[in-house]
């Protein structure tokens, strides 16, 4: 196939050109109760070209069909020409690579009969019926894929990966008359079959969590010191910060860039932010992204400062900044834009545990796990799984639609304490940006508290 | 061809089979920031096969097939097809027959050679003159231009088959302003068969820049129970959760807050909802659903009576019923129910293939006159979030404007509205005047009265 890619760019008339193909094989299982909803096995394959004219814009080109990959290569330099653009792109320099980076497949999913996948999920599904007779429904979701990934560019770089993939979610409903709770467990690892077994803990944990919330209080509203558990404040990073740190949001856009200008202050000197590739065996993992970029462990916020970005090579050109491995495209239908991989808040050497964090707080809310959060710029909402009051230094009752709204940059300022009990968390789902969804990403963090946030729980009650 | 694995499939599979074959090209023109940026193409063709064989049903899906499906694809699809269903649960899953008499199939227009022809050109200018009339100081705007050309197959073992070609197009823009950290931004787009008209740019213009002129000056938000009026872009949070109990699926889990209320006055008797496969000039129109069903106009809500659900072949076969055409397929996964356009209120003829925004665009469609104090809400942040089925949201706003005695006097920010989507939709304010597609969506504003609105 190299070859093949290698001759295709050689017909290039183009300045700068690169070629991606995939090829890819995935199964999915889900049970909707006790039912079986479907299981199926999919092959899906495509390759994408982008050509760049000096003097020219992109010119992009995807397709399903490998018979056409000459034609799309002479269409994707056609359409750069057919797009003048003034100042020209360009594009930082990365230094050629040749690799064959096979992941680690952990027990090749290929390998599994769909039967037996059937059986896994059917025994968590199970697990997460057992509960309880008030378990009314769930929603269990088996997924796994294993990619075989080709790149080349005009400038020498030939890759050959395969990525593997494995994903699984339940969801558990508990239901008394007409209140409605439910539990949510996921787990997203780039790893294979090996690692999805002796996962039943998790499941029967959510499912008894959404038994207990039937007869769990709504927080009541308003403004608490607020303690995120390592999985909220490691969507809260993601979603909160890490997409204005994509430096696609700031390179041609003079206000924006004044905003998140290198040396800002975000938080207190407690705040240390990163988003890293190349940490091992992670969801946002890959030797390199989508335009032969190596990954990187890059610096967002430095003991409260903003320091880094993240980039593109188009994007690090454009501000005199060095490519950070950042450009990601979830497949061959799309081309690469600025993304996250891993983000994380680092654990505060010496910051202890989660009862450091509590010890002096007469009444606040302590804020676990997430169900959704949407952030629209410098505001944000998000969902957490459930909460429990902490009165007096001591963790209290368990409280039920804990919403926290606010502005991102008074709420960054406002951590005031964080622990040492870092931990990634290996969830599925994805980030969505520009139609591309899901792309895999992990978050990971500490316990994180926050001397002030506002907590919009009973809000719902007209 | 599909026809083909359909007899394919017929021999091995006892209970029959059906399948879809899509294939689309896609041309976009993107600026970004201000400026041209870039111009793509896509090609893409798959199928999906579904099959019943020993009483269980599978499916399988693969973009492996070239233009077409020929037979060193299909063999593999079946396989795995066949493997799919002896997995599945038993199901008395009947694939419709040919619609007698037969090419009887209704007509809507799908295709316009217009746009099928537009050339890369005509895209990019398009998109200059759009950018040109957008242009503000101090804000940064992006433009994007998409246009497609899709063909669809469907047959089954029961002799239906249809197929239809598409064309769409859509035009996006949004304008960013940032001030400090107050980050602006107001956006709108044009979506349908043919190219948009001068007229439909012009609204499209007109409405972002009424919206960014009254956004310009922030003002506290009000607090308290108060009258809202929901644009038809700001109207999601009241939608989704009708929209969903409406599902069949919904119904057939026992989640819909409207199962057992068939034939009831459940909302507002001014409040009408539709399902129209059979608009002219709208992307989701088509003569027949991707399981062979035909195509009809389908009243879920008349007068404020729930009328009926949409199903597809599987949720009507589990409910003892009838598909009503809804089954949607994309080229991996099963079929699923789902809305085509959803039509709020059709008063007189639909606005068919040009403007869509109400012109002259007045804000609030004409609901704010009677307002001494309350908001106006065109984006809520977080909407989908939660349970969405149980009809109560909380949502803080993204974009809303604060009514002061009948007029917008400025953006308010640091506000959230809550409520309950069953509950309002009881006794609803007024709609206005200003009815509009917002996707494949149409929908007038709508004022409802004591909203809680919370300040933070």
């Amino acid at each position: 196939m190299i070859d093949r890619l290698t001759a295709a760019l050689a017909r290039s008339r183009a300045d700068y050109t690169e070629i991606r193909v995939e090829r890819t094989w995935s199964t999915a299982v889900t049970f909707r109760g006790r039912r079986l909803e479907s299981a199926t096995a999919s092959e899906d394959q495509g390759g994408f070209v982008r050509a760049l004219h000096a003097g020219g814009g992109w010119g992009v080109a995807s397709f399903t069909s490998l018979d056409r990959l000459e034609a799309m290569v002479a269409r994707a330099g056609e359409l750069s020409r057919a797009v003048p653009v003034d100042p020209p792109i360009r594009l930082a320099d990365v230094p050629p690579h040749q690799a064959d980076a096979l992941l680690d497949l952990d027990g090749d999913v290929r390998g599994v009969p769909i039967a037996e996948k059937k059986r896994l999920l059917e025994a968590y599904n199970g697990v997460m019926l057992g509960v309880s007779d008030r378990i009314v429904d769930t929603l269990a979701v088996y997924r796994d894929e294993v990619s075989e990934y080709w790149y080349v560019n005009s400038q020498g770089t030939r890759l050959h990966e395969l990525r593997p993939e494995v994903t699984l979610s339940g969801t558990a409903v508990a239901r008394r008359d007409g209140t409605i709770e439910k539990g949510l467990e996921s787990i997203g690892l780039r790893r294979g079959w090996n690692s999805v077994q002796d996962k039943a803990a998790g499941f029967r944990e959510v499912a008894e969590r959404a038994v207990q919330l039937l007869d769990a209080p709504m927080v009541k509203g308003g403004t608490y010191p607020v303690i995120l558990d390592p999985e909220l404040a490691g969507v809260f990073i993601h979603e909160a910060f890490g997409h204005l740190s994509e430096a696609d949001f700031v390179y041609e856009n003079p206000q924006a860039r004044e905003m998140m200008t290198l040396g800002r202050r975000f938080g207190k000197p407690v705040l240390n932010v990163g988003d890293t590739g190349a940490a091992s065996g992670l969801r946002g993992t890959l030797p390199f992204d989508d335009e032969g970029t190596p990954t990187q462990d890059t610096a967002l916020i430095k003991d409260g400062i903003l320091v880094g970005r993240l980039h593109s090579r188009e994007t690090a050109a454009a501000m005199g900044e060095r490519p950070t491995g950042n450009a990601r495209a979830i497949s061959f239908r799309h081309p690469p834009i600025v993304r996250m991989t891993n983000t994380y808040i680092a654990g505060a050497p010496g910051g202890g545990g989660f009862e450091d964090l509590i010890g002096d707080v007469k009444l606040g809310v302590y804020a676990c796990g997430a169900f959704g959060g949407q952030t629209m710029l410098e505001n944000f909402s998000f969902t957490a799984a459930y909460g429990r009051m902490i009165r007096d230094g001591r963790v209290a009752e368990l409280v039920k639609d804990v919403v926290l709204a606010g502005n991102l940059f008074q709420t960054l300022d406002r951590i005031d304490h964080i622990a040492a009990d870092f931990r990634w968390n290996q969830m599925g789902g994805g980030c969505g940006k520009a139609g591309q969804y899901p792309l895999p990403v992990t978050e990971g963090a500490p316990h994180v508290r926050i001397e002030e946030a506002l907590v919009g729980g009973e809000v719902g009650k007209a | 061809m599909i026809a083909q694995l359909v007899d394919l499939a017929r021999r091995r599979a006892d209970g029959g089979a059906d399948a879809l074959w899509r294939r689309f090209e896609r041309t976009t023109v993107a600026f970004e920031w201000g400026r041209l940026k870039s111009a793509g193409t896509t090609e893409e063709a798959g199928a999906n096969l579904r099959v019943r064989h020993r009483g269980r049903v599978g499916v399988a899906g693969t973009t492996a097939v070239g233009g077409d499906v020929g037979a060193q694809h299909a063999a593999p699809l079946l396989d795995r097809a066949l493997a799919s269903a002896d997995l599945g649960e038993a199901l008395d899953l009947e694939f419709p027959g040919s619609p007698s008499p037969p090419a009887t199939l209704p007509t809507v227009t799908t295709y316009f050679d217009r746009a099928a022809n537009a050339s890369l050109v005509d895209l990019i200018g398009i998109g200059r003159s759009l950018l040109a009339r957008l242009e503000r100081e101090g804000c940064r705007v992006n433009v994007a231009i998409e246009r497609e050309v899709t063909a669809t197959r469907v047959a089954n073992s029961a002799g239906a088959a249809g197929e239809y070609r598409g064309t769409g197009f859509g035009v996006s823009a949004d304008v960013w302003r940032i001030a400090g950290d107050d980050v602006l931004v107001v956006s709108d787009a044009f979506e349908g068969t043919d190219l948009p008209s001068d007229e439909a740019l012009a609204a499209l213009i007109a409405s972002i820049n009424a919206r960014l002129d009254h956004a310009l000056r922030v003002v506290a938000a009000p607090e308290g129970a108060l009258p809202v009026v929901f644009t038809p872009a700001g109207l999601s949070a009241l939608m989704l959760p009708v929209t969903q109990a409406l599902s069949g699926k919904a119904v057939l889990q026992g989640i819909s807050p409207l199962g057992a209320k068939v034939g009831e006055q459940v909302f507002d008797p001014r409040f009408s909802l539709t399902d129209d496969p059979l608009r002219g000039g709208r992307i989701a129109s088509r003569p027949l659903d991707d399981e062979c069903v035909p195509s009809r106009t389908l009243a879920l809500v008349e007068g404020g009576v729930v009328r009926r659900f949409i199903y597809d072949l599987e949720t009507a076969a589990r409910a003892r019923t009838r598909s009503t055409g809804n089954g949607q397929r994309g080229i991996f996964g099963k079929p699923v129910p789902a809305y085509t356009n959803i039509v709020l209120n059709r008063v007189g003829a639909l606005n068919e293939v040009g403007a869509q925004h109400a012109a002259p665009l007045q804000l609030g469609g004409g609901l704010l006159g009677d307002i001494r104090d309350g908001l106006l809400v065109d984006e809520l942040i977080g909407v989908g979030q939660g349970n969405v089925t149980g009809g109560a949201f909380s949502h803080p706003v993204a974009l809303a404007y604060r009514i002061e005695r009948g007029a917008i006097t400025g953006r308010v920010k640091d506000a959230a509205v809550a409520g309950n989507a069953y509950e309002l939709w009881k006794q609803v304010g007024g709609f206005g005047d200003d009815a509009r597609w917002t996707g494949s969506r149409w929908a007038p504003s709508v004022l409802f009265e004591g909203i809680s609105v919370a300040r933070r």
